[in-house]
């Protein structure tokens, strides 16, 4: 039997993490990335129906404090995940499952190292259950 | 005589209360009443459920079901229901999305169960006995419907046509949904019969709302008083208009109460209580975590606030009932 491993979907900042190197090379070394154009512009229906889909965790990697190309999103995206926290719980979801990491790495070398570090955290608490059930598909 | 189209109106994990905008109706009903016939109305009529069940497969026009799905009765109701009808219309919040009690869903049966007939300090219940869907006293069976694991929407459990949103559904709303079905004038199937827009849009308070809003203190409607024309967001109250469908005529506004969130999701939404945790999220003042968490810190039981009527529904907390299943 395959060893557990946890399915993270990784949402980064375009203007933060990995634009010197091109989509085609990074989306090939990290699964589930999905680069958005500002961490602001995630919704919070976009995190609830990643895991409704299938996510264990979900990772936001935004701009560092006061480096947000449109101002203030990165901030933005800190208050939703601060009351998706509080949400998530409700539904028996453990807040570690929804990581926001505010930073820079142009080549995007350290991402596969941030997801890395997630999933270990994540292989300890198990696939994903929504009130102790497992999510329907 | 020309045959009457035949109208049901059932009442599933409700509280009466769609019932009562029914009779909202006033004069009305009587037009109503006069251009259909009845089948079944539990609330204004003495029908049984078998005369339901001898009727042909489609030959109601309309069955107007309103409550949500929580016991194996109200499931049995609605699968007979739905083929006995030709169109069914989801009527009031707890059929279109379940309803205020879908919040029981954060808990479970089993947690509730326990709360209510042993934990709970007013309960005197030496024996710890819970209902029982069969039980003998006496000597005799008797038996009770079957609280489900799972509050349920109604279109979780059977395909439903329309939907009329509400908590409860206004009368203009409810006349203009009937008028629609007796005179064949109805939007494609799926439809809510209500506006699309969300509340906001017919705020009477939107004209006074400054351009940008900075909430940095969370208030309570009992510690401010917010003036008739003030927006709540504005006072820092939460008011889930940005997020809420419009068309209930704006009857808790009107009386100095901020919105709660009964018409549901906006178009194309699924998830009300994630949209307008991203809206409500935006208007806050704050940028470090310190800021977020002192100004966050009183807004007091979000998901109540944010699924009031709507768990059941919501993109985590949807499931479908298939027959059989509990």
């Amino acid at each position: 039997m395959q060893p557990y491993e946890p399915t993270i979907i990784c949402f980064s900042c375009c203007f933060g993490w990995g634009y010197l190197t091109g989509r085609d090379v990074l989306s090939v070394r990290i699964k589930h990335w999905v680069p958005v154009i500002c961490s602001g512009k995630l919704d919070s229906t976009h995190i609830m129906k990643a895991f409704r889909e299938g996510a264990d965790g979900v990772l936001i990697l935004g701009c560092p404090d006061g480096d947000c190309h449109f101002q203030d999103g990165n901030y933005q995206t800190r208050k939703k995940v601060h009351l998706l926290h509080k949400v998530l719980a409700s539904y028996g979801i453990d807040p570690r499952r929804l990581r926001m990491e505010l930073g820079t790495d142009p080549d995007g070398d350290t991402i596969p190292k941030l997801i890395q570090n997630m999933g270990r955290e994540l292989r300890q608490l198990g696939p994903l259950k929504v009130n102790g059930q497992a999510v329907e598909a | 005589m020309t045959k009457k189209p035949k109208v049901a109106i059932y009442w599933l994990g409700a509280c009466g209360g769609c019932d009562e905008a029914i009779v909202d109706l006033n004069e009305l009903l009587l037009d109503v009443a006069s251009s259909v016939e009845i089948v079944l109305w539990p609330l204004a009529m003495d029908r049984k459920y078998d005369s339901i069940q001898r009727l042909p497969d489609r030959s109601i026009a309309l069955s107007i079901i309103h409550g949500n799905v929580r016991n194996s009765e109200h499931e049995e109701m609605a699968r007979l229901l739905r083929a006995k009808s030709e169109l069914v219309l989801s009527f009031g919040s707890c059929a279109c999305f379940g309803g205020s009690t879908g919040l029981a869903n954060f808990c479970g049966r089993d947690s509730i169960f326990e709360w209510v007939y042993r934990e709970s300090p007013t309960v005197e219940n030496p024996k710890g006995e819970t209902p029982k869907p069969k039980s003998t006293v006496d000597g005799h069976s008797v038996t009770l419907p079957e609280i489900l694991d799972h509050v349920y929407a109604l279109n979780q459990v059977i395909p439903v046509d329309y939907y009329l949103p509400g908590c409860p559904p206004p009368p203009d709303l409810i006349f203009h949904a009937i008028t629609a079905v007796l005179e064949g004038k109805l939007p494609p199937r799926g439809a809510a019969l209500a506006p699309q827009k969300a509340l906001c849009e017919s705020c009477p308070r939107n004209n006074t709302k400054p351009p940008r809003i900075d909430i940095k203190e969370i208030r309570r409607p009992h510690e401010v008083e917010v003036d008739s024309h003030v927006c709540f967001l504005v006072e820092g109250v939460i008011c889930m208009g940005p997020a809420t469908r419009g068309g209930c005529g704006e009857t808790c506004l009107r009386i100095n109460t901020p919105c709660r969130g009964c018409f549901g999701p906006v178009e194309g939404v699924e998830d009300a209580g994630a949209k307008f945790l991203s809206a409500f999220a935006s208007l806050v003042r704050a940028t470090t975590d310190e800021q977020v968490q002192s100004i966050m810190e009183k807004f007091h039981d979000p998901v109540g606030y944010l699924y009031r009527f709507t768990q059941p529904s919501s993109t985590l907390g949807k499931r479908t009932k298939s027959r059989g299943t509990v």
